[in-house]
């Protein structure tokens, strides 16, 4: 369970992004971040693998209190914590297959790492990965020659491969049509119920949200404004997430 | 190309091989190098720290190095005019020919092979067969110089004038020729502004590297700063010589830098 | 020249004198215009005052054309030897690999350390500077500083050649590494990846091509410097040849020979170049 209490993050003086923020997300299911754009949805979740580092508040992951942990424990942390991208950030001129075995790599001696010396294993697992977003065809494809969401499954593949108990999602379907859209979905739903993963995704998209997500966290200017089922996210509530930014929130927009 | 492998194990074994392949074909052409040059690897590495400090201890310009300030100074204005002056000599013509042999706006296929060709040849004449060639006729003067520098980078800014002007969207001569405008009027009110900060550009980064070849081009015909450098250096005021490494390496930066901020201000 | 790039009209005719006079001069434009303009003046200053006292420049020019006539079209080997003036070629090649792989490879370590996106930016900028200073300084000028603590040869010349290719490439370098996507980085760096995976990793197979052409770059610039080393700091190579045969015993015959065998050696590198890019590109 991800439990993320009273975090706070400032930029330079009284700029808040996170005002006191506090929500909580349970393995199996998909727990959705959403609100207007520049509300500090990015930032959660970048404080969460402490890519960005906040001023003060906890993050429990199964009760292990992530902002504690030094350079060498946080590497440890981030291991088992996957993330996808807007962009999927893979090494383009790479082959699918190769991509995903970056997964294994915090997990490797520097050496072997430098290296990329992976073990049979490993290459099967990854190999097995990538047939279960249902890329195996396009294992030896390098990545720039792949689709939009043939790529985005294979950097849900690679956050597979790192046997992650939680994946980050930032934006995942932004840059997707409509109908690889529903596969990422339909994969990440799955995925959560049947490894048990924490899956933590910030969204644009509130029908994709009241869709798939199973728990929705609404914020608003940095401050969380609702957090509870996706089924009592009613237009009263849509109202109170996305009602007009104040100016501080138009000044936080430009941090994210 | 989809290539389809058996396993993954085969793939990364080619992978590995390629790899492996490469690597020992470059530590083979490396140790085939070391011998025909007949260079130690290790003594001379091991040597190179000693070597620093040896630099640092005699080529620090002293007390007496500075009387040597006024001939060091004239001779790397010299040096420095004959740089520059070489280069503009050598975009204003290469312009011309980057004109008639690029693929947009040459008026003959033939004159553009001409001119490749006649660019390439000058460009890949190292500059020191360039001063050979002219140290005879032109003897030891800045003109020897100047016209060795002028070949070399005649040849540099054609092909770059060339691939620049080439560059440059075919569509917006169309929108030219659409209006009625003759080939000098596409020339001059088109294709130059569009292409004048680039080719600036370039004319100052050949004014910078021109600046140092000036230096061994002097060291070949006995002018300019190249000169003194080796004349202190062969009798062995190292720290004269010292002085001119300093002000060369100043004035190169200071051209860097302010070269940098041109082209930053009219880009 | 290029001033006349601009010869669109500054302003536009004034049908009424009254109406303002319309400026098309911009910011940008004017920089250029002074830059272009200041330094054709320059350039007419030092042409005027260029040292060809003692110089015939018509009678100079005749024998140019007589020496490159029989440059050209009476090549010969004139004192020295076919085996020799090729063993020399041969060396001048050898000098300029030695000197490209050990630069690329020292030039790697060092680029990772001047990298912005990947090291602190006091490193970066230190080491930026340093080889800022070492490039700034000829080639010619390292090799012949070295010859004084390593005896004139091939290890200074080495030694020489090699400073100013990494100065040169830890700038292309460390240029290129910058222009990997921060996001990519991060990626890695979210999973937990340490510094020296992600370099290997992520960022060298993403910058393979530029790595390979910069170094390509670089080697034939090594090479022209190589033939300058010989030439002047008499290292024993092809450029030595072509000194003594053009300042010592001007024979032209055989300058002429050496700068064909020079431009064999330029014409192979340019297509061995297309190749490799060619093939690089196409495989992946």
């Amino acid at each position: 369970m991800l439990k993320v209490i009273e975090l706070d993050k400032t930029y330079g003086q009284d700029k808040h992004s996170l005002k006191s923020v506090n929500f909580t997300a349970q393995p199996g299911e998909v727990t959705a971040i959403i609100g207007p754009s520049g509300a500090g949805k990015t930032t959660i979740l970048r404080s969460v693998n402490q890519l960005i580092r906040d001023n003060g508040g906890q993050i429990l992951l199964d009760d292990e209190d992530i902002r504690q942990a030094n350079k060498k424990e946080l590497r440890k942390i981030r291991h088992h914590i996957g993330m996808i991208f807007q962009n999927y950030n893979l090494i383009s001129p790479l082959t699918a297959l190769e991509n995903v075995l970056h997964g294994r790599l915090g997990a490797k001696s520097t050496m072997a790492g430098m290296l990329g010396l992976y073990s049979n294993a490993e290459k099967a697992e990854a190999l097995e990965l990538l047939a279960e977003v249902g890329l195996k065809d396009y294992a030896y494809q390098r990545c720039d020659q792949l689709s939009g969401g043939q790529q985005q499954r294979v950097g849900i593949a690679r956050a597979l491969m790192q046997h992650p108990k939680m994946i980050l999602c930032d934006e995942p379907i932004a840059s997707l049509d409509p109908k690889s859209t529903r596969t990422v979905m339909d994969i990440l739903r799955r995925l959560a119920k049947e490894k048990q993963l924490i899956i933590l995704i910030n969204l644009h998209q509130i029908d994709v949200a009241r869709e798939y997500a199973d728990h929705i966290v609404g914020i608003n200017s940095g401050a969380i404004v609702f957090e509870g089922p996706s089924q009592s996210v009613d237009d009263t509530v849509l109202q109170k997430i996305y009602r007009q930014a104040d100016s501080t929130a138009t000044v936080t927009a430009n941090e994210n | 190309m989809k290539t389809n492998y058996r396993s993954p194990q085969q793939f990364f074994r080619q992978r590995q091989l390629r790899l492996w392949v490469v690597l020992i074909i470059l530590i083979a052409i490396y140790w085939l190098s070391m011998a025909i040059v007949s260079f130690q690897t290790i003594p001379s590495i091991v040597k190179v720290p000693a070597g620093l400090v040896w630099l640092f201890k005699n080529f620090v310009p002293t007390q007496r190095s500075i009387s040597y300030l006024g001939p060091i100074l004239y001779q790397l204005w010299r040096t420095l005019l004959v740089a520059v002056s070489s280069t503009i000599c050598a975009s204003f013509f290469g312009l011309i020919f980057a004109i008639l042999g690029a693929k947009t706006t040459t008026p003959s296929p033939i004159l553009r092979v001409v001119i490749r060709f006649g660019a390439s040849l000058l460009r890949n004449i190292p500059v020191v067969a360039w001063s050979m060639i002219l140290l005879f006729s032109f003897k030891q003067s800045d003109f020897t110089g100047f016209l060795a520098l002028f070949f070399m980078t005649l040849g540099y800014l054609t092909r770059a004038f060339t691939e620049t002007i080439e560059d440059l969207d075919g569509e917006k001569l169309q929108a030219l020729q659409a209006v009625g405008a003759n080939y000098f009027q596409c020339v001059f009110c088109g294709v130059l502004p569009e292409v004048a900060s680039t080719l600036t550009s370039w004319v100052l980064y050949m004014i910078e590297n021109n600046l140092r070849d000036a230096t061994l081009v002097g060291i070949l015909t006995g002018t300019g700063v190249g000169f003194l450098f080796d004349h202190y250096f062969k009798s062995f005021r190292y720290d004269a010589a010292g002085l001119i490494v300093l002000l060369i390496a100043i004035l190169v930066i200071l051209l860097e830098l302010s070269s940098t901020q041109i082209r930053r201000a009219i880009a | 020249m290029i001033e006349n790039s601009s010869t669109t009209p500054k302003t536009l005719p004034q049908p009424n004198p009254k109406t303002k006079r319309i400026s098309m001069m911009t910011r940008p434009r004017l920089i250029l215009r002074t830059v272009l303009g200041g330094l054709t003046l320059v350039t007419l200053y030092s042409l005027l005052t260029l040292n060809t006292a003692n110089l015939k420049l018509s009678e100079a020019f005749k024998s140019l054309g007589t020496n490159l006539h029989s440059m050209f079209l009476q090549p010969s080997v004139g004192q020295d030897s076919w085996n020799l003036l090729l063993t020399a070629l041969t060396r001048s090649v050898s000098l300029a690999m030695l000197t490209t792989l050990l630069g690329a490879l020292f030039a790697f370590f060092i680029a990772v350390g001047a990298a912005r996106n990947l090291s602190p930016t006091w490193l970066a900028n230190t080491i930026k500077a340093v080889m800022a200073f070492i490039r700034s300084i000829p080639t010619i000028l390292w090799v012949l500083i070295y010859s004084v603590t390593m005896g004139l040869g091939a290890n200074a010349a080495v030694v020489g050649l090699t400073f100013h290719s990494i100065a040169y490439l830890v700038k292309a370098y460390s240029e290129s590494i910058e222009e990997t996507s921060s996001d990519t980085i991060e990626a890695l760096k979210a999973s937990g990846v340490g510094f020296w995976p992600i370099v290997f990793q992520a960022i060298l197979p993403s910058i393979i091509p530029a790595l390979l052409s910069w170094t390509f770059i670089r080697f034939e610039i090594n090479f022209a410097n190589a033939v300058a080393v010989g030439a002047a700091a008499g290292a024993d190579d092809i450029g030595y040849y072509l000194f003594m045969s053009g300042s010592f015993y001007s024979n032209f015959h055989e300058v002429g020979l050496i700068v064909y065998l020079l431009l064999g050696v330029a014409v192979i590198l340019e297509l061995v170049s297309m190749r490799l890019r060619g093939h690089y590109l196409q495989k992946n």
